[in-house]
C-alpha cells in the first residue's frame, strides 16, 4: 500500500490526513486531539508519530508528503504588507522577522525529526488551492466554482477558483491582505471580549439577539465594490499589532466600550443587548458582502454550482442567507471546511499530481468520520471500573440509550472514530431529547456551561425533518455532516433547541449511523428530535480518546458514558 | 511543571504563570494517563490532571477576582488561552515528560514538583494576604468582603490537594524506588525553577536590550523582503504551479 500524506499547521488547528493508493481518506487527525491544547498549531508531531505507528509510514510506502500552504510566500506577502504600510519597527514587522524560525519556514526540519522522506517526495500546495480542493475530495463534478474566504492564506485573503476539470483550476479573482472578511469578523470577535479563532461562533449566536443598528457605520469600514473587497485599515489593527485586532478609530463607531474578556456576558447582562447589536451589525455586513461575492463569482465564472469553504463557511448563519438566493443551485460545504480541513486538500493535491490530475475518486468511500481510530492497549475499556458500573453492554447499548433519554437524562458518547469536522455527529457528542427544556438546559448550562444565547443543535432522522425545518436543497448534504441553519416550522414541541431568529443548527441523520439507530428507538417515546452538542469542556478541545472522555466526565459530573461497548454509570449516582 | 512565585514582580503575572503551570501540569498527567498499562495507575494519573484542571480554573478566577477587587482593567494578557501553555514552555513542543524521562525520573520530577508546588502556594498565599490585608479588613464589612475571603480560600483548598498529591507521590516513589537519594533531584528541579523565574522576571528587561538590536538589523536588512518577488497565482491555472515551491 502507498500513502499520501497532507498536513496543515504553524497558524491554527494543525492536522494531518492520510489517503490511500486509491485516494480514499484512511486517516485524519488534528494535533489538538492528542496534545489536548485546543487549536494546537504547533507542527503535528503527536499526530504524525501516531500514525506511522499504526501505518508503518516510512520512505517507501509514501509517495507524496504535501503541506497546504507555500511557507516563504505566506510569510513574505505579510511581511511586505507590514514593511510598506508600517514602520520597519512596527510590532508586526518585528514579529514576523523575530518568530521567522516559528514559522511554517520550518515545515520540512520539522517532518525530517519525525518522517524521512526524500525532498522530492514534498510538495507544496498553494493555501486557497488546498481548501478547493478539500471541497472537490467530497464533490468533484465539475464544472464548478470554488470560493474560498478566510483570514489570509499565502497571498489572498478571498478567492474565487473555477474548477474546469481536476486539471483546470483557475484562479479568477482573489483578494489581497489586509482585505480580509475573516479578519474583520475576529477583530468583532476580539472587539467582544471574545477569543479569536475560537470565539466567531458565540458572536454569530449573539447576533440574533441584536440589531444590527451599527451597519451602516461599520459598512464604510468593509464593503465589496467593483469587483474589489475593500477594508479601512484604520479601523482594524490586525495589520499593525499582534495585542489586538481592533483600533481605536473603530471604537468611536460604538456607543459602547470593549468588553473585557473577564466580565459575564449573558441574556441578563446590563450591556448584553448593546454587544448583540454589534454582532448583529457584523453578521449582516458579512452576509451582505457574501451575497456579493458569490453574485460576482456567478458573474466572472457562469456558474451556479459552488464549493465555499475557508473559515468564514463556518458561519452558518450567512450560509443560509446564501441559499435565498435565486441563481444559486447548490452550495457544496466540506466537513471540515477551515485550516484543518485542508489537509485534506493537500493530501488529495498530491494524489492528484501522482495520477497526473486524471484519477477520479469514489468519493462515496469518503466518510465523514476519522477513519483510523486504530484500538490499541491504552483504549482498553477496564480503567472505566473503577468509578463507572456498566449499564449496557455492546448488544442492548442503543436501546438502554434511547430508556434513558425517554427518562431526560443526558448522555455523552466516546464511540468509534471522532468526526473529521468541528460538528460533533454522535461520536464525540452530548445527548438528550430536545423536547425536554429542562434537560436541554440542564445540558447546555449546567453541564457545558455555554451561555444561554448560544443555541443548541437539533438532530432528527432524514424521515421526520420536514415535520419540524424548512431545509434548503442547495445544502442539502450539509445536513448530514456539519449541520446547517434552517427556519424552524413547528418550534411547538422542541423549543429548546430553537434559536432567538427562529431557525435551528440542523443535523439529519440516517438508520445506519449511531444516532439514527437511537431515535429509531424513541419513536415509541414519541421523541422525534435530539439535541446535541460536542463533548468537550469549553476551552478543551473534543474528546478523543477514552482516557479523555474519563476525564471529560468527571470534570463535567456527566452521569452516563456512551462507548461502542456499552454503557457506564458514575457509581455514586 | 512548576513555577516559583515572584515575590516582587506583578502578582497578577504571577497568578497568570501559575495559572498555565497548573494547566501544563493536567496536560503531563493525563499524558501519562494515556500511557500507563495497569487501570489502577491510569486512574490515579487522571485523578490528578483532574485535579490540575481545576487549580488552574480556579487560579484564574482568583486573578479574576483579585482584578476586580482591585477595579483594575482585565488585561488581554490576563485571558486564558491554551495555546499559550504551550509558546510559555509548560509544555513541550518536541515531547510530554513521560515521552522523554525514564519512569524513575518521571516519577521523581513529580515528587518533587509536588513538594516545590506547596512551597510555591505557601508564598502566594502569604502574598496576597500581606499585600492586600489593609485593604481587606476594610472591606471585610463591604461587599467586596466575599471576594477577598475567596483568593485566600481558594488557593488554600489548592494547596491542600497539592500537599495530598505530593503525599501519593512520595508513597509511590518509595515504595517503587525504595533506596533512592532524592537530594540530587531536589536540587535538580529547584535551580531548574529559579532559572525560570529569573527568565520571566527578564523577559521584559531582555527585550529592551534586543528589541533595538533588531531594530537596526531590521533597518540595514528590511527592505530586503520587498525586493523579492512571489508569484501571483492571479489568473493561472493552479495544477499547473510549481509543486516543490515554497515561493
Amino acid at each position: 500500500m502507498k500513502y499520501f500524506l497532507g498536513i496543515s499547521g504553524y497558524f491554527h488547528d494543525s492536522s494531518i490526513a492520510l489517503l490511500d493508493s486509491d485516494g480514499n481518506l484512511i486517516d485524519f487527525k488534528k494535533e489538538e486531539y492528542l496534545s489536548r491544547v485546543k487549536g494546537d498549531k504547533s507542527f503535528p508531531r503527536l499526530a504524525l508519530q501516531e500514525m506511522i505507528k499504526n501505518f508503518n509510514l516510512c520512505e517507501d510506502n509514501i509517495e507524496q508528503v504535501t503541506f497546504y500552504e507555500k511557507p516563504f510566500k505566506a510569510w513574505l506577502n505579510i511581511l511586505k504588507y507590514s514593511i510598506k504600510n508600517n514602520s520597519l519597527k512596527n510590532e508586526l514587522t518585528r514579529n514576523y522577522f523575530k518568530n521567522i524560525w516559528k514559522s511554517s519556514i520550518v515545515f520540512s526540519y520539522d517532518l525530517s525529526k519525525y518522517l524521512k522522506v526524500s525532498n522530492k517526495k514534498i510538495l507544496y500546495c498553494d493555501h486557497h488551492l488546498s481548501h478547493t480542493l478539500s471541497g472537490a475530495f467530497y464533490n468533484v463534478n465539475a464544472p464548478i466554482t470554488s470560493i474560498v474566504i478566510d483570514g489570509f492564506g499565502d497571498e489572498s485573503t478571498s478567492s474565487i477558483h473555477h474548477i474546469k476539470s481536476l486539471k483546470e483550476i483557475n484562479n479568477v479573482w482573489s483578494s489581497p491582505f489586509p482585505h480580509s472578511i475573516g479578519l474583520f469578523y475576529s477583530s468583532i470577535t476580539d472587539y467582544l471580549g471574545f477569543s479569536v479563532n475560537e470565539g466567531e461562533y458565540k458572536v454569530m449566536g449573539l447576533a440574533a439577539y441584536g440589531q444590527p443598528k451599527y451597519y451602516d457605520a461599520i459598512s464604510k469600514t468593509i464593503f465589496f465594490k467593483d469587483g474589489k473587497l475593500i477594508i479601512d485599515d484604520k479601523y482594524y489593527d490586525y495589520c499593525r499589532s499582534i495585542k489586538r485586532s481592533y483600533s481605536e478609530k473603530l471604537k468611536e463607531l460604538f456607543d459602547i466600550k470593549e468588553r473585557e474578556s473577564n466580565q459575564p456576558l449573558d441574556i441578563e447582562s446590563p450591556d448584553f443587548k448593546e454587544y448583540a447589536d454589534i454582532a448583529s451589525s457584523a453578521q449582516k455586513i458579512v452576509e451582505n458582502i457574501l451575497k456579493e461575492i458569490f453574485l460576482y463569482a456567478n458573474k466572472i465564472t457562469g456558474e451556479s454550482r459552488f464549493i465555499f469553504s475557508g473559515g468564514v463557511a463556518m458561519n452558518s448563519v450567512a450560509i443560509n442567507q446564501l441559499t435565498k438566493l435565486d441563481f444559486i443551485k447548490e452550495i457544496i460545504i466540506p466537513p471540515s471546511p477551515g485550516d484543518s480541513g485542508a489537509a485534506i486538500g493537500a493530501a488529495y493535491y498530491g494524489y492528484l499530481n501522482k495520477n497526473g490530475f486524471k484519477k477520479n475518486l469514489k468519493t462515496e468511500n469518503n466518510n465523514i468520520l476519522t477513519p483510523g481510530f486504530i484500538k490499541n492497549k491504552t483504549t482498553d475499556e477496564d480503567f472505566f471500573l473503577t468509578s463507572y458500573v456498566k449499564v449496557a453492554n455492546k448488544e442492548n447499548l442503543i436501546e438502554m440509550a434511547a430508556e434513558l433519554i425517554a427518562e431526560n437524562q443526558v448522555i455523552a458518547t466516546c464511540y468509534q472514530n471522532i468526526e473529521t469536522g468541528p460538528r460533533a455527529l454522535g461520536h464525540r457528542s452530548m445527548i438528550c431529547s430536545a423536547h425536554s427544556i429542562a434537560a436541554v438546559e440542564s445540558l447546555n448550562q449546567k453541564i457545558k456551561k455555554r451561555s444561554k444565547f448560544r443555541p443548541v443543535a437539533p438532530v432528527t432522522l432524514t424521515e421526520n425533518a420536514n415535520k419540524y425545518f424548512l431545509l434548503s436543497d442547495k445544502i442539502y448534504q450539509s445536513y448530514f455532516h456539519m449541520g446547517a441553519v434552517a427556519e424552524v416550522l413547528n418550534s411547538k414541541t422542541i423549543e429548546a433547541v430553537v434559536h432567538k431568529d427562529n431557525t435551528s443548527r440542523v443535523q439529519l441523520c440516517d438508520e445506519s449511523q449511531i444516532l439514527g439507530k437511537i431515535l429509531m428507538k424513541l419513536k415509541k417515546h414519541n421523541i422525534d428530535v435530539l439535541a446535541n452538542t460536542s463533548f468537550n469542556i469549553s476551552s478543551d478541545p473534543m474528546v478523543y480518546s477514552l482516557e479523555d472522555a474519563y476525564l471529560a466526565v468527571e470534570r463535567m459530573n456527566i452521569k452516563y458514558l456512551l462507548t461502542e461497548n456499552g454503557i457506564y454509570k458514575k457509581k455514586d449516582e | 511543571m512548576f513555577l516559583q512565585p515572584d515575590k516582587k514582580g506583578s502578582l497578577y503575572n504571577t497568578l497568570v504563570e501559575f495559572g498555565y503551570a497548573e494547566y501544563g501540569s493536567a496536560l503531563e498527567m493525563l499524558a501519562a494517563a494515556k500511557m500507563a498499562e495497569s487501570p489502577r495507575l491510569k486512574v490515579g494519573y487522571i485523578n490528578h490532571a483532574l485535579d490540575e484542571y481545576r487549580h488552574s480554573k480556579l487560579i484564574f478566577e482568583v486573578l479574576n477576582n483579585e482584578v476586580k477587587r482591585n477595579k483594575d482593567t482585565f488585561k488581554n494578557e490576563f485571558k486564558f488561552i491554551p495555546q499559550h501553555v504551550v509558546s510559555k514552555g509548560y509544555v513541550d513542543k518536541k515531547n510530554f515528560l513521560v515521552e522523554k524521562l525514564k519512569l524513575k525520573n518521571f516519577v521523581e520530577f513529580v515528587y518533587t514538583n509536588e513538594f516545590l508546588a506547596k512551597d510555591s502556594f505557601d508564598t502566594l498565599i502569604k502574598r496576597i494576604g500581606n499585600a492586600d490585608s489593609l485593604k481587606i479588613l476594610k472591606q471585610i464589612a463591604s461587599e467586596e468582603e466575599g471576594h477577598a475571603d475567596y483568593s485566600i480560600l481558594t488557593l488554600n483548598k489548592i494547596m491542600a490537594e497539592e500537599d495530598r498529591h505530593w503525599g501519593f507521590a512520595k508513597l509511590f516513589y518509595n515504595k517503587k524506588f525504595p533506596n533512592s537519594n532524592l537530594n540530587v533531584a531536589f536540587k535538580k528541579e529547584k535551580i531548574k525553577n529559579k532559572l525560570r523565574l529569573f527568565y520571566f522576571k527578564n523577559v521584559l528587561f531582555l527585550n529592551k536590550i534586543f528589541d533595538p538590536i533588531i531594530n537596526v538589523l531590521i533597518l540595514v536588512f528590511g527592505k530586503i523582503p520587498l525586493l523579492l518577488k512571489t508569484n501571483s497565482s492571479l489568473s493561472k491555472n493552479l495544477m499547473n504551479d510549481k509543486t516543490n515551491s515554497i515561493i
